[in-house]
């Protein structure tokens, strides 16, 4: 008997391990009734090209932290320009998207791996993209969660549904959850807040909107 | 006719109007480096407040952040910007004394890299008696209400993070005014200094995190 609960709680506890935790707990909802409302995800944070989107960052790699200036502004229809500084105004980063393609315009020699660049792109094109199409989506009692595609991993936008603002975004591979960026808004379309954390190392980074003056 | 003749005296007016940048010639380059020695030489504190501009070309208005600033000599600085965030950065010996909010920490730039070295020229900046840098090559300038020192970075590694660096000193007291550093985008960094203590008594704990 003991054996047989071990058996079947080892047997619980990996078939869990195996499905996403994003979606648990989530009640699926027919596609059908999803094409009544938008086929399409929007983030409008960073959509309007009149704003300058100036935050106070602050980046957490394992045990050091490293402060800055992140700089957005929406230069075309679909052109970001995204600048990292120091406290000081030096330039560290200078990201440029458009549409699909992605030009560094400039980095500082000491961040310029391949590697820090590939995760700065990725997160700040997660932040940025503003329209996904939609594969399936689900709700829960305070959210209407909808799952894009990108790449070969998924996001998943959670909406409040009491005010339809986009409060998190999950990227995921088929079975981990990577990536979380959470918001925190006033405005519907001004995040005040940002937190990105990684899940599979340990970095974080917090932006805080400039105030206005 | 008449018209292009007014257009083209108001051009040539407006051009030496805007042109009143004036390169000094050597004895005035080396009375007023004088000048800039000796007062830093007699200056033994400083308290400043300071307004940043960062400008991007892509941006409709210049990032703003304002602090204040002192120095204690011979070389204790401390940086702190206060609107519309808490950051300070304290200069001592070779280490950075970091204050990000409260969230503390500590950098030793003995081995510094680049971009801390650009924050430490600002810093050095403050007191304008960097004449004698090795790295840059400096031209001296007369306009309106100031003399102007411009800092050419010999070093290419250098060079592709500054273009050049202008210091604005005042012409009555030699202190500097302005800090602008000009990145090859032509992007550049403002920092206007202003209500200027001098010489008062500042104690060392200002200078510990």
């Amino acid at each position: 008997m003991i054996r047989f609960s071990v058996i079947s709680l080892s047997l619980v506890f990996s078939l869990t391990s195996c499905s996403l935790k994003t979606t648990e707990g989530l009640r699926p909802i027919d596609l059908n009734e999803v094409a009544k409302l938008n086929k399409v995800v929007e983030n409008l944070y960073f959509s309007n090209p009149e704003i300058d989107y100036v935050y106070k960052a602050k980046i957490k790699v394992y045990n050091k932290n490293f402060g800055g200036i992140l700089i957005v502004k929406k230069t075309g229809p679909e052109n970001h320009r995204v600048v990292f500084t120091t406290e000081f105004g030096s330039k560290l980063l200078d990201f440029q998207f458009d549409g699909d393609k992605f030009t560094k315009n400039f980095v500082v020699e000491d961040l310029d791996k391949k590697f820090i660049i590939n995760i700065l792109r990725d997160d700040f094109k997660l932040l940025i993209t503003e329209k996904s199409d939609i594969l399936e989506t689900f709700s829960s009692e305070v959210h209407n969660v909808l799952k894009t595609q990108s790449e070969e991993r998924f996001n998943y936008y959670f909406f409040e549904k009491k005010t339809g603002k986009l409060q998190k975004i999950i990227n995921t591979t088929k079975r981990k959850e990577k990536v979380e960026v959470n918001f925190t808004s006033t405005e519907k379309e001004i995040a005040d807040i940002i937190s990105i954390k990684h899940n599979n190392f340990k970095l974080t980074i917090d932006l805080e909107k400039f105030k206005k003056e | 006719m008449r018209n292009y003749l007014f257009l083209l005296v108001f051009v040539l007016i407006g051009g030496s109007i805007a042109a009143q940048e004036i390169a000094m010639n050597a004895s005035e380059i080396s009375a007023f480096k004088q000048k800039v020695i000796s007062t830093a030489k007699s200056t033994n504190s400083i308290k400043a407040d300071f307004v940043q501009f960062k400008h991007l070309d892509f941006l409709a208005n210049d990032v703003k952040t304002s602090g204040k600033m002192v120095f204690k000599a011979p070389n204790l600085v401390k940086w702190e910007y206060t609107n519309p965030y808490q950051y300070s950065v304290i200069f001592k010996e070779d280490k950075l004394l970091i204050n990000d909010g409260g969230t503390k920490s500590k950098v030793d730039i003995g081995n510094s890299n680049l971009f801390k070295k650009l924050n430490e020229l600002i810093v050095k900046s403050v007191k304008g008696n960097m004449f004698n840098d090795a790295d840059f090559t400096v031209s001296f300038y007369k306009v309106s209400k100031h003399y102007k020192a411009v800092f050419v970075p010999k070093d290419k590694k250098i060079a592709n993070y500054i273009a050049s660096f202008e210091l604005l000193f005042n012409k009555d007291d030699a202190q500097v005014h302005e800090v602008k550093m000009i990145e090859p985008s032509k992007d550049f960094t403002r920092i206007i200094f202003g209500n200027r203590v001098l010489n008062s008594k500042i104690n060392d704990s200002v200078f510990s995190n």
